[in-house]
């Protein structure tokens, strides 16, 4: 491997695949995620895209292959922090406001937040439900929340689990302008849907999992 | 982490109070049951605090991580770049704060109730202090062990029991010692041993168990 590769390449999968009951969920993955790339996962309900997500995560243990981190083996000791996650659950506490879940969300990951939580949430269009409880936010509402996470920490490679979720129209384009952004600014994202995400776009590559 | 634990407690006050006044009301059944004999109840207040106390707060355990694993708050955890041992040490200190500080701040009461020299009062309040955060930690792991199943309460009960059997052993000691006027510094200090050993080493485990529990 040269080290000019190296250097841009921020994810490299090799033979991926994960056991469940000594069976694989799905057939060894091998791709690499660049700096400024977005990753479509495409398949069918069941095809394991929600697992793939969760084993890149850290979540589940790999079953056979190599995970590369930044040309390295991968350590979650390095990689923590620089990997975010959001998954179907959004692991907001329903008890607590909008932005009091952000700030323990910026508190977790321990690094001065990229923005204020206000205006964070500001950004994905919940101006004035900062201080209600999640609880009452409706499903993309609470939604928005979760994805506000991604503007507050600082992380280069976002893995996101079905994003597009509960959003409407106008949440969905602000979900691509935000991939965008991030993409723009060196950034990287794995991001499952059923629906195309914005295919203009000519960062999107196309990762498909057979079942 | 420990001030999101004590504003989510503070969001949900009622929670508090019910371990509080479970350990009054089976208090007050004693009496009722055992006839209100002053003797008798003198001898047995101390055990019976005690037994209270602890099973009040085996009422609280159960919940401890299961909000955090329904609602996906466990995976930030564990994928956040602070240590997860440390955290889940935040979350049962919070947890110990939230149900067994009440409970041991109104232990006196109880113990009153029960007609307990007040001069051994004390020492059951000491060994309150030392053998809850005891349960506290012993159950986050055993919590933590059957987060995965469904139910787990009943479960957590019969595991747990045996296990603060030392804890329950040691404090009674120190209180019935000190009932009889002899020295229950020895107890204490064994209670006092174990306790340090749990907090070292009881939230490594709990992280070591909640990995496991979502790799599935």
């Amino acid at each position: 491997m040269t080290v000019q590769t190296a250097s841009v390449s921020l994810l490299e999968v090799h033979a991926l695949t994960f056991l469940r009951h000594d069976l694989p969920v799905f057939a060894p993955q091998s791709f690499s995620l660049c700096a400024g790339e977005l990753v479509w996962v495409e398949g069918a309900n069941g095809s394991g895209k929600t697992t793939l997500l969760r084993v890149l995560a850290g979540l589940l243990h790999v079953g056979t292959g190599t995970l590369y981190w930044r040309g390295k083996a991968l350590e979650r000791d390095d990689s923590a922090g620089e990997i975010l996650y959001i998954g179907h659950q959004l692991g907001l506490k329903a008890d607590l406001t909008a932005r009091e879940n952000l700030r323990v969300a910026a508190g977790l990951h321990g690094s001065r937040p990229a923005m204020e939580p206000s205006q964070a949430l500001r950004e994905l269009g919940l101006r004035g439900y900062e201080d209600e409880p999640v609880r009452r936010l409706s499903a993309g509402q609470k939604k928005r929340v979760a994805l506000a996470r991604l503007l507050l920490l600082p992380a280069a490679l976002w893995l996101l689990d079905e994003p597009y979720a509960n959003l409407d129209r106008v949440g969905t384009t602000l979900v691509n302008r935000i991939l965008g952004t991030h993409a723009a600014a060196g950034g990287a994202a794995l991001v499952t849907t059923h629906t195309a995400p914005d295919a203009d776009d000519g960062r999107w590559r196309r990762i498909r999992l057979g079942a | 982490m420990l001030r999101r634990e004590l504003l989510l407690a503070w969001r949900r006050r009622g929670d508090i109070a019910m371990p509080v006044l479970y350990a009054v009301l089976v208090t007050v059944l004693f009496p009722f049951a055992l006839g209100p004999e002053d003797t008798l109840l003198q001898r047995i207040a101390g055990g019976i605090v005690l037994v209270t106390v602890l099973l009040a707060m085996l009422l609280t355990l159960d919940a401890m991580f299961t909000s955090d694993i329904e609602d996906g708050s466990l995976e930030q955890l564990v994928l956040s770049p602070q240590p997860l041992a440390l955290l889940l040490g935040m979350k049962i200190l919070a947890h110990w704060l939230t149900s067994a500080l009440p409970l041991i701040v109104i232990a006196p009461l109880l113990a009153a109730m029960l007609h307990l020299p007040g001069p051994v009062i004390p020492v059951l309040l000491l060994a309150l202090l030392l053998a809850t955060p005891l349960l506290s930690l012993l159950g986050a792991i055993l919590v933590a062990l059957t987060a995965g199943t469904r139910r787990s309460g009943m479960l957590l009960a019969l595991m747990l029991l045996p296990l603060c059997m030392p804890a329950v052993i040691f404090a009674a000691g120190a209180v019935a010692a000190a009932q009889q006027g002899l020295p229950w510094l020895a107890p204490i200090s064994w209670l006092a041993a174990i306790l340090v050993l749990a907090i070292a080493f009881a939230p490594l485990a709990c992280a070591g168990a909640l990995r496991i529990a979502l790799d599935a």
